[in-house]
């Protein structure tokens, strides 16, 4: 058949297309495996060679032309349908399919997202065992033996020197006896204080402890770093405060204290009314301890921090019993 | 500790209320836990830190609000008179070891009336936590609540044969304490004691025999400073902690005690009437003072902060401090003898700024040298978080459980290691350092399986301890449990179930292998059908165990199967790859045959494939299974296997010639070999 002809004919079907099921009789009659165009593409060897092209570009301008008006028809006929009628096959009420995913524990997270923060601060991430020597955990931290600050201390010991550290603080004396300044360092890891289960206490939690030592670090280098940190984790509209402690490895020692997230310091249950929480423990590292690790006291300086991770995950999630993170319901896990 | 608003007001101006009073000693370090109001007076609840037994009074805590609210004390010194009359039947005082006694004072007053106490005294000592018992009695908590020096009554006519004597006690000796506890003693116990038998432990708590009572006529009150670590180790030893010895074990000045015991006497002699007959010390009459010196310098360097000399002088003399100057630079500090804590140069620059206030120190950023950390460990941390990422996307779940565990479950879990004890546990349950991560997973198992889950799937890194306990090794090994059927809508095949067992456990390895870079592991079936031993190169990593029924009974699992696994990730990380290369992608096309055999069930698959490749040569590039299956028609005994070849030539384009021959090898070897009948 003449190709114009041909073309001529497409332009009457189309005007005859007003279902669905024409549209698909349209389509097979000219772009079917045995269709119209296919027959006609199948008569192109028997041409002059010099017609071949041209011929076969008429072909796919038609070809071109039937697939767009296919397309659009089939947009417009599926367009008006009834409410909820299943029209393409798929019933996007269904649930999706795809592999399921599995959750990082809260104080993963947790730990993480505050090392993560030091890191990028330039902290580099160091750990250290779970099982400690005595001298580590207190004489090397200038808490001596038979003093009441031990007190803060409860120990689960397993033997005369060893015992499961209580603190995160013992990594210092390892790195410092290690390195030497400048030092700027991270801690995460698992402590242990004989305390008896309950909502807020357990005899297994998490720590992240922070150190710094170099020329010239000062209390209020200490201050900014921590403001830092606990803007990134708690928001940057939250207010901080330094309040005067006692811890034997620091001196002079702070509680730190931020703005409650819960109440934004109006005072609530979770704040004790107070609109404060305190988050962190922090310090000038003692003389003493720089001492036991051999660094010359007037040449350096540093600061040292400690937080409890599993608090400040109950504060960031609202989570009220410590003991969730322990018991590992999945229904508890997936929420995070 | 309590204390109260009106009591400070005795011997300091306060001109801001209770509630700001609170706020400012929180900021000064002496945090205020609660305020109450309560009968016209507020009661402050303050928790005193371990270095500051001089707050642990009401005097020391208004030297501290003379500080920070800038006013004055009003405490004059305790005038009592000395005796004039000398006691014919005095006592004599012997003290054994003047390092356990540094100081003893002993006051006799004769002729008291034992009785019950004036109301303000009550309320006072009600308000602050302590019960009233008689007048005397009372008067020594009083002052001992007020100035913070413990003092002790005894009756003097109950003092066997005139002595006191302070020394240690001594193996068998026992002693009824005022709580009616009979007490053993031994020679790390300090004692006093009358001629025969010891009526006090020092410092601690005073003994039922010589106890002040409505019969009491004559009593000995007694003042003293006891070695603290000596008073410590013996309130630890008898299990008993008193207002006493919360207050010497962190240690009281000589000077305190005697302006207590004088301000006793004047108290007892104004409500109990008597008559002061005799006073005898044993020990130092003045209090030590430490001397220091303080750089200037020293301040702005460790805090940030340049604080002008003049304020400097200011805080330290309101806190008591002796100031002089010592060139431009530095001044020279002594503290006054309530002072124990100060002992070097920073704890005055931590008094300094205290005061100062923390608010006031400026707010800066370090300069950070940057140090890239390529050790190990930094390696081995980063290698920990991709596979916790990887198990994630494998649709595990993390838990985190405790390292102390039963002893009995770590021997079930960990057959043949001895778990290391904990001396002291909170109780059998928590009784060993794990030596596996397996129990805990087990419990977390049956927790979320009481919780009707029917798919668990969780993992956990963890140290496991393994002893000896003189050499104590810790090991990070990662657990991974499964259990119940895992369900995945299709919507072509409607809901898929499967059960998890072993090979999920041996796939999730086999792609944390693929992704570490890790090649040469194997998994071996060497002892039976319940465990299958992991390698890397010929080293034992751990192990994939279905768990017996029994150990499942253990953890109240009942019905179901669990597979765990435990690998030491120690072992595992020297094997990892991390550095990746790219293989370039072929430039030919592949020919791909499919090979559908039926063998015997005990024919191991792996060895399969291995033959399959051996024999492919070089043209073979992959032989995988790509279906298996029992069933109808199979033979029972027997399993049906699909492998897929695929052939390919780095060099050319492969033909039907060249692939063929070798196809038939790969064939004949799995007949010849493995008895496989081709379909």
């Amino acid at each position: 058949m003449d190709i114009e002809a041909i073309a001529a004919q497409i332009e009457a079907d189309i005007q005859n297309v007003n279902s669905a099921q024409k549209l698909e009789e349209f389509r097979i009659k000219y772009l079917g495996r045995k269709g119209v165009l296919a027959e006609l593409t199948g008569s192109m060897p028997g041409l002059p060679v010099g017609e071949r092209a041209t011929f076969g570009q008429k072909i796919n301008a038609l070809k071109n032309k039937i697939s767009i008006f296919v397309n659009e028809k089939q947009g417009s006929l599926n367009k008006p349908g009834p409410v909820g009628a299943v029209s393409s096959g798929v019933d996007i009420g269904m649930p999706g399919m795809a592999q399921d995913l599995g959750t990082l524990h809260p104080l993963t997270l947790i730990i993480d997202e505050i090392c993560g923060i030091f890191t990028r601060m330039g902290f580099s991430v160091v750990e250290g065992p779970e099982a400690e020597t005595e001298y580590n955990n207190f004489t090397g931290l200038n808490i001596p033996l038979d003093h009441p600050s031990r007190d803060a201390f409860d120990t689960f010991y397993i033997n005369k020197q060893r015992l499961l550290r209580s603190h995160t603080s013992p990594v210092q004396i390892r790195v410092m006896k290690e390195r030497k300044p400048p030092l700027a360092v991270v801690v995460p890891g698992k402590v242990y204080r004989p305390d008896a289960v309950d909502a807020s206490h357990s005899f297994m939690f998490h720590q992240v402890e922070g150190f710094m030592v170099d020329k010239d670090i000062r209390f209020s280098d200490l201050k900014g770093v921590l403001e830092t940190f606990a803007k990134a984790v708690f928001g940057q509209d939250i207010k901080m405060r330094f309040r005067p402690h006692f811890f034997p490895f620091t001196e002079p020692s702070a509680e730190v204290d931020i703005s409650c997230i819960i109440c934004r310091g109006k005072g609530c249950s979770v704040c004790g009314r107070k609109g404060w929480l305190e988050v962190l423990g922090a310090g000038m590292i003692h003389p003493n301890v720089f001492k036991h690790v051999g660094y010359g006291v007037k040449k350096y300086t540093g600061f040292a921090f400690g937080m409890g991770v599993d608090r400040i995950a109950m504060l960031k999630y609202g989570i009220n019993d410590i003991r969730l993170f322990y018991q590992n319901d999945l229904r508890f896990l997936r929420q995070f | 500790m309590k204390i109260t608003y009106n009591w400070l007001k005795d011997f300091v101006d306060i001109k801001i209320p209770a509630k700001a009073l609170a706020d400012k000693l929180t900021m000064a370090g002496l945090e205020v836990t609660s305020l109450e109001e309560r009968d016209g007076d507020y009661v402050f609840e303050i928790e005193i830190t371990s270095n500051r037994p001089d707050w642990l009074s009401v005097v020391g805590v208004a030297r501290e609000v003379a500080a920070i609210t800038n006013s004055k004390m009003k405490l004059s010194r305790v005038k009592s008179p000395r005796p004039t009359t000398h006691d014919p039947r005095s006592i004599s005082i012997t003290i054994e070891n003047k390092k356990d006694c540094p100081l003893y004072t002993a006051k006799i007053i004769r002729g008291v009336k034992v009785g019950p106490s004036p109301d303000w005294i009550k309320k006072r000592l009600e308000l602050v936590g302590c019960r009233s018992v008689n007048n005397i009695v009372d008067i020594t908590n009083y002052v001992l609540f007020e100035r913070g020096e413990p003092l002790h009554a005894f009756d003097l006519d109950k003092i066997s044969g005139g002595e006191i004597i302070v020394r240690r006690g001594k193996a068998g000796e026992k002693i009824v304490t005022i709580d009616k506890t009979e007490r053993r003693l031994d020679k790390e116990i300090l004692v006093i004691a009358g001629k025969d038998n010891p009526i006090a432990v020092a410092g601690v708590m005073g003994g039922e025999a010589t106890e002040v009572t409505g019969s009491t006529k004559n009593i000995l009150l007694e003042a003293a400073v006891f070695d603290p670590v000596l008073v410590r180790s013996g309130r630890q030893k008898l299990r008993l902690q008193s207002e006493s010895s919360y207050r010497f074990e962190r240690g009281v000045d000589p000077e305190t005690a005697y302006n207590a015991s004088g301000h006793a006497q004047n108290l007892i002699r104004e409500i109990c009437g008597g008559e002061p007959v005799y006073a005898q010390e044993k020990g130092p009459v003045k209090n030590y003072v430490k001397t220091l010196t303080l750089s200037l310098d020293d301040i702005s360097r460790i805090i940030g902060v340049a604080i002008p000399v003049s304020k400097i002088k200011s805080i330290l003399t309101k806190l008591g401090f002796l100031v002089r100057p010592k060139g431009k630079r530095a001044l020279i500090i002594s503290a006054p003898g309530h002072r124990q804590d100060i002992a070097q140069e920073v704890d005055l620059i931590e008094e300094i700024v205290r005061i100062y206030g923390y608010e006031n120190i400026p707010v800066t950023l370090p300069k950070i040298n940057p140090y890239v950390d390529n050790s190990d460990n930094a390696r081995n941390r980063n290698l920990v978080s991709a596979i916790k990422n990887i198990l994630v996307g494998l649709g595990l779940d993390e838990v985190i459980t405790y390292s102390l565990i039963d002893r009995a479950m770590a021997k079930e879990c960990a057959p043949g290691i001895e778990p290391v004890s904990v001396l002291n546990p909170l109780n059998s349950e928590q009784g060993v350092l794990r030596s596996t991560v397996i129990p805990g997973l087990l419990q977390s198992v049956s927790v979320n399986l009481n919780q009707k889950q029917l798919y668990v799937a969780i993992f956990e890194f963890s140290n496991i301890f393994l002893g000896p306990v003189e050499d104590l090794r810790e090991e990070l090994v990662l657990g991974i449990a499964l259990c119940g059927i895992k369900s995945n809508f299709s919507a072509d095949q409607g809901l898929i179930r499967q059960q998890a067992g072993v090979l999920h456990l041996k796939g999730i390895l086999e792609i944390l292998f693929l992704r570490l870079g890790i090649t040469g592991y194997a998994f071996k079936d060497e002892s039976g059908c319940l465990e299958f031993d992991v390698f890397t190169g010929n080293e034992l990593i751990g192990k994939i165990t279905k768990v017996k029924n029994s150990t499942l009974e253990m953890f109240e699992i009942k019905n179901k199967d669990v597979v765990v696994l435990e690998i030491n990730l120690n072992k595992v990380f020297p094997y990892a790859k991390t550095q990746k290369k790219f293989t370039p992608l072929p430039l030919y096309p592949e020919i791909a045959r499919d090979i559908s055999v039926v063998v015997k069930d005990d024919i191991k698959v792996d060895e399969l494939l291995k033959a399959a490749g051996e024999r492919g040569g070089s043209l073979l590039e992959s032989a995988r299974i790509s279906d298996y299956y029992k069933g109808k028609q199979i033979p029972q005994g027997f399993k049906g296997l699909t492998i897929s070849c695929t052939y390919r030539s780095s060099q050319r384009t492969l033909t039907e010639s060249e692939v063929n021959p070798v196809h038939t090898l790969v064939c004949a070897v799995l007949k010849d070999r493995f008895g496989a009948q081709l379909r």
